[in-house]
């Protein structure tokens, strides 16, 4: 494919009065990874909302692989190839990890009895809880969870893979993992937009970083220039962009100044 | 010897009650749908196998074959379009247009078939037969095979839902419809299959109670429903096994209260339905994913 993977055109979404997302305009391309950080209520999850098909957008238009998705729901558009974890795992707790990945395969990747069988074999090893298999998925817990999210994801056999906070809550040695894998996933082709307020899980991984608040863009590029943005310095307040630019550990606070709407949209190429 | 045959008989009904009650679990469980038409649907299954049985003069254990299926695309369809077109909007909307459908149902049949019971298989050595154990103990042909049937179908349903394709689906929809909807499943397609399989189960129901006893336009809410959500309430909301259980116990009170009184049966039932609702609200089999 040619053109860009995920095309967002002026999308606006709000509840009553609250805007969660304000005029997006957004190209990803095939095989990207896109890292998106932002505060607390920024409209990162909802923008993966609008993507997912979660969320309908009151205006814009969303195009995933060359078609106009705007209108389809979460289903078709996982069939089409958007894959996407929950910030908070929702397994279907009372089956095992293996039929939760089973269906994934055989609904959102459209696999038959035997390769669905196969897809998620393959998932459980990438995300390395092979060993759980046959466990409920309600008693496991919540490092095991987070990586049954990943591995749904992956069995639906996605081209775009859309990661909310799958590192929060985990040690360094797992983010490690969890960065492996990710780089992984992308190596055989899937482009990733991955939400995260754990910064430096990210900066290893992203080839372009994406500032959030308000429902706006207030940067996006490279993650170096991005963060040392004015406007992202101020989403996450000074002292911390300095430390995260060093190689240290960034957190985006919730104590972001005003609504942290100062740079206004971006439209990427 | 009176009240061991009461307790036979109390549990055989139950096997009938399940009947009754396994599709109206079924639908709530999946779907948050309290189906108030669900009797009058058994009755509707009733009336086509009549119908069935009268234009084609095939032997009326046939016409399951016929009216099972028919009753599950009915399902199908009116699930996709009038009940789902309802869940959009509000689970208060269903409930409303769940009673709409019943009163439509109610009054057409009344219309069309007039206010006459008929009753389905009369003269039929299995309808009619029966066997004694010792001397004063009668057992129908008929309430054994209703309850061996409604044992097989929740085994059925059962082995369905926990090894089929479909069945995962349906149970990973009835856990959480955004997650399974994220993992390609259309949510609405597999509320149609299981509306499907709980308008069959509908349908033995209202055939099986036909031959039982007789089918009145007004007999799905007089009886079926509520003694369908009375096994449900019993038994637990959403567990099949718990309709079982339900269904015999509604049945054995039942059958007790008869025999202290043949005007008590009705009540008898009802009484240990009320008893379990402020004891035990979450029924005798609680559904794990409820707790």
């Amino acid at each position: 494919m040619t053109g860009p993977l995920l095309e967002l055109d002026r999308v606006t979404k709000r509840f009553g009065r609250v805007v969660i997302a304000e005029d997006l305009s957004l190209a990803v391309g095939p095989g990207q990874v896109v890292g998106i950080v932002g505060p607390n209520g920024a409209g990162k999850t909802s923008l993966f909302g609008l993507i997912s098909g979660d969320l309908a957008p009151g205006a814009g238009e969303i195009r995933f692989a060359g078609r106009t998705v705007t209108r389809l729901d979460a289903a078709a558009r996982c069939k089409l190839g958007v894959g996407r974890t929950y910030q908070v795992p929702r397994p279907f707790g009372d089956m095992t990890v293996f039929e939760n990945l089973l269906i994934a395969a055989q609904q959102g990747g459209g696999l038959r009895r035997r390769a669905s069988y196969a897809a998620a074999v393959e998932a459980l090893d990438r995300t390395g809880i092979s060993g759980q298999a046959n466990v409920p998925a309600e008693r496991l817990g919540l490092l095991q969870r987070k990586r049954l999210e990943l591995a749904r994801a992956l069995a639906t056999q996605p081209t775009l893979l859309l990661l909310d906070e799958v590192a929060g809550g985990l040690t360094d040695p797992e983010v490690a993992q969890l960065v492996e894998i990710v780089r992984d996933v992308n190596a055989a082709g899937t482009a990733v937009i991955w939400i995260e307020h754990v910064v430096r899980a990210l900066t290893p991984v992203v080839s372009r970083l994406i500032c959030l608040a308000g429902g706006k863009f207030v940067g996006d590029g490279d993650p170096a220039t991005v963060l040392a943005e004015p406007a992202v310095r101020e989403v996450f307040l000074g002292t911390e962009v300095t430390a995260a630019l060093a190689g240290g550990s960034l957190e985006a606070g919730s104590e972001v100044k005003g609504d942290g709407a100062v740079g206004g949209e971006r439209s990427n190429p | 010897m009176g009240w061991v045959n009461a307790i036979i008989q109390g549990v055989l009904t139950g096997g009938l009650y399940a009947l009754f009650a396994c599709g109206l679990s079924l639908m709530f469980g999946v779907m948050k749908v309290v189906n108030l038409a669900h009797g009058d649907l058994a009755v509707v299954a009733g009336y086509v196998a009549i119908g069935v049985i009268t234009v084609t003069h095939i032997p009326v254990l046939w016409s399951f074959l016929i009216v099972v299926p028919l009753m599950a695309l009915l399902g199908y369809v009116l699930q996709r379009t009038i009940i789902q077109g309802a869940l959009d909007r509000s689970v208060l909307i269903t409930l409303l247009v769940t009673f709409g459908l019943s009163v439509v149902i109610e009054n057409g049949l009344l219309q069309f078939f007039s206010a006459n019971s008929r009753a389905i298989g009369t003269g039929l050595s299995l309808v009619s037969g029966s066997f004694t154990l010792g001397s004063q103990i009668q057992i129908g042909y008929l309430l054994v095979v209703i309850f061996a049937v409604a044992v097989v179908v929740l085994l059925g349903l059962q082995y369905f839902l926990s090894r089929s394709r479909y069945g995962r689906l349906i149970r990973a929809v009835a856990d959480d419809r955004e997650a399974a909807q994220l993992a390609g499943a259309d949510y609405r397609h597999v509320f149609g299959i299981a509306a499907a399989l709980a308008f069959g189960t509908v349908a033995l129901a209202g055939i099986a109670y036909g031959m039982y006893s007789q089918l009145s336009p007004t007999t799905g809410t007089d009886t079926i429903l509520l003694f369908a959500f009375a096994a449900v309430v019993i038994g637990g909301l959403g567990s099949l096994w718990g309709t079982l259980l339900g269904g015999v116990v509604l049945g054995v009170a039942q059958q007790i209260g008869a025999q202290i009184n043949i005007s008590d049966e009705v009540l008898a039932g009802y009484i240990v339905f009320l008893a379990v609702l402020v004891l035990r609200p979450q029924g005798l089999i609680s559904r794990r994913a409820q707790s």
